[in-house]
């Protein structure tokens, strides 16, 4: 009860972007997602954590579209998006980083790029030179400039990263899905794509962010949502949120009496 | 700039093949128009195979199909319509064909996808015999004509269009997202691909080009069987000649069905006996030393020479 109550310590403000209503994934009779309900306003960051297991992919899986809810609802800027295939959710601007990192491995880095330009949002611009220079604007964007003709599998962990991040821009976003991009990456380095997710925020992208470093969800969110067994346990301010014992107990377990 | 040194280049040697008819002999001929049209089968398989990543063994089908839209057309008594019409008959049948099977065949990934295009042919070859109107399992005799010069530049046309085709691909938005598929479906998909549309396509372009080069044979052969029409070695040799040259690039298909074609001519003619089995360890050595393709050896950013060799085997575990 003192969880949900935090809702309302910092109301979500301005126009609402994605509304999920009662989404329950089942696999198999294991239930993933169970009844999850929340709404992303316009330009926020929204953190997504829980423990292993708890369901956090599979959520972002099915608002990016591999993935069909067996209940509920979601709704894109108040459109219905649960019939649309992954590549049309990608039109209406809902792009999407991978755990497991999915970059073109036979394509160059500017090449990877370009597929994003070419085919985001609103289907992404037709003409291959166009996408191409603006392809280079993002690869500059991430820092990526000094490998821009490097092949995609040549690259290191946090060049990887670097690279999703380029691809998923060039797509021209307006709901950015970041599943785990921190995942192996030292200090420094977090500290880097921190600050790339707060200059995406500036250009004006809605961002949620899977992670399991806490420091980063509670210097990046604005408000953060917790998953455990595939139920919210808590939605609100990250130190509210992440004081709250239920949180702490699906984290860490119970403490000794 | 590479690039466009290697075109004119092709430029050059299309001007010489055009003119290959008044000096070649007979023999020659036969030769050069099989050639042309093995190397018209190994690049329209290259669109799937190579760019979409796609490694068909019903290709054979879209050929069969050419091969008896054509021959039907013109030796059925209630049509005796010409070559040209023929042919396109050939290609509505071909095209259909991949449109039908398209949407549930390619749904399936990687050995899944081949080993249904396998069967399909193999149902092909068994469907058509049973058909009276396209002569049974005894096939149709076509109009006899003996007109090299026009097949061979027939075939010379067909193979221009099918690289020019394939020429945009590479350079195109299209030839982009199919080689988006080809390295990562699932990936292709969430980043705005419609995946399946770009998969279809790549395969009505495959089968298209494939059925020109089976009417064109059909007429120049002027006979035809469903055991000719359907045949699953030729499929082999397409993704061979293909994969020898360099899958996913534009020149590598044709170098690599020139090559191999003339190898096996040379093995054929000089020992006819032990033809095969030398034309296999040649395909054998190729994979092993080069299983990126001819074009990757030239065109590569890897070692040089000997090094480019050793560098395949070791990467390969071999």
């Amino acid at each position: 009860m003192s969880a949900l109550a935090d809702t309302t310590a910092k109301a979500p403000a301005g126009r609402t972007i994605l509304q999920a209503e009662g989404i329950t994934k089942r696999f198999a009779g294991l239930v993933s997602v169970n009844q999850v309900s929340f709404e992303m306003v316009e330009n926020e960051i929204l953190g997504l954590i829980g423990p292993n297991g708890a369901g956090k992919t599979t959520l972002v899986n099915m608002i990016s579209g591999t993935l069909k809810p067996n209940e509920g609802e979601l709704r894109f800027e108040g459109q219905p998006i649960d019939a649309l295939a992954p590549y049309q959710r990608a039109h209406l601007g809902i792009c999407r980083t991978f755990q497991v990192m999915k970059p073109f491995p036979g394509m160059s880095v500017l090449e990877n790029v370009t597929v994003g330009a070419l085919f985001g949002r609103n289907g992404g611009e037709k003409a291959t030179g166009k996408a191409r220079e603006s392809a280079r604007e993002w690869i500059e964007f991430t820092g990526l400039s000094h490998r821009i003709e490097a092949k995609a599998d040549s690259l290191g962990g946090p060049d990887r990263k670097r690279l999703e991040f380029a691809k998923a821009l060039a797509m021209g976003p307006k709901l950015l899905l970041l599943d785990e991009v921190m995942a192996g990456l030292n200090a420094v380095e977090v500290e880097e794509v921190i600050e790339l997710i707060k200059k995406m925020r500036e250009r004006g992208v809605t961002i949620l962010v899977i992670e399991h470093v806490i420091k980063a969800i509670r210097s990046l969110s604005d408000r953060v949502l917790v998953l455990n067994h595939g139920e919210k346990i808590a939605e609100g301010d990250p130190a509210v949120v992440l004081e709250d014992p239920r949180v702490v107990e699906a984290y860490l377990g119970r403490r000794r009496q | 700039m590479k690039q466009s040194v290697s075109i004119i280049l092709a430029l050059v040697v299309v001007v010489l093949l055009v003119f290959v008819p008044w000096v070649a002999s007979d023999v020659m001929m036969q030769f050069a128009i099989d050639a042309l049209l093995l190397a018209v089968l190994a690049q329209a398989w290259n669109i799937l195979g190579g760019f979409t990543g796609y490694v068909s063994f019903g290709n054979s089908v879209f050929y069969g199909l050419g091969t008896y839209g054509t021959a039907i057309a013109m030796t059925n008594k209630y049509m005796q319509l010409p070559f040209g019409v023929g042919i396109v008959l050939g290609i509505v049948l071909a095209v259909l064909c991949a449109l039908v099977i398209g949407l549930p065949i390619l749904r399936l990934r990687g050995p899944y996808f081949a080993i249904a295009t396998l069967g399909l042919s193999a149902a092909m070859g068994a469907i058509v015999s049973n058909i009276p109107i396209a002569g049974s399992n005894i096939g149709l005799v076509l109009p006899l004509i003996r007109a090299d010069t026009m097949f061979y530049e027939l075939s010379l046309a067909l193979l221009v269009a099918c690289t020019l085709t394939v020429l945009w691909i590479s350079k195109s938005r299209f030839g982009m997202g199919l080689v988006a598929i080809r390295e990562d479906e699932d990936a292709a998909g969430t980043m705005g691909i419609n995946t399946t549309a770009f998969k279809i396509t790549a395969l009505v372009l495959s089968a298209l080009f494939t059925a020109v080069a089976g009417g064109i044979h059909a007429y120049w052969i002027s006979f035809i069987d469903p055991a000719s029409a359907f045949d699953p070695t030729l499929n082999v040799r397409m993704v061979i000649m293909a994969v020898f040259g360099g899958p996913g690039t534009v020149f590598g298909p044709l170098v690599g069905s020139f090559i191999l074609s003339a190898v096996y001519e040379y093995l054929a003619s000089s020992i006819s006996t032990a033809a095969a089995l030398l034309f296999g360890i040649v395909i054998v050595l190729a994979v092993i030393f080069m299983p990126r393709g001819l074009a990757n050896m030239i065109g590569g950013v890897r070692g040089k020479g000997p090094r480019y060799f050793l560098q395949n085997i070791r990467e390969n575990r071999l």
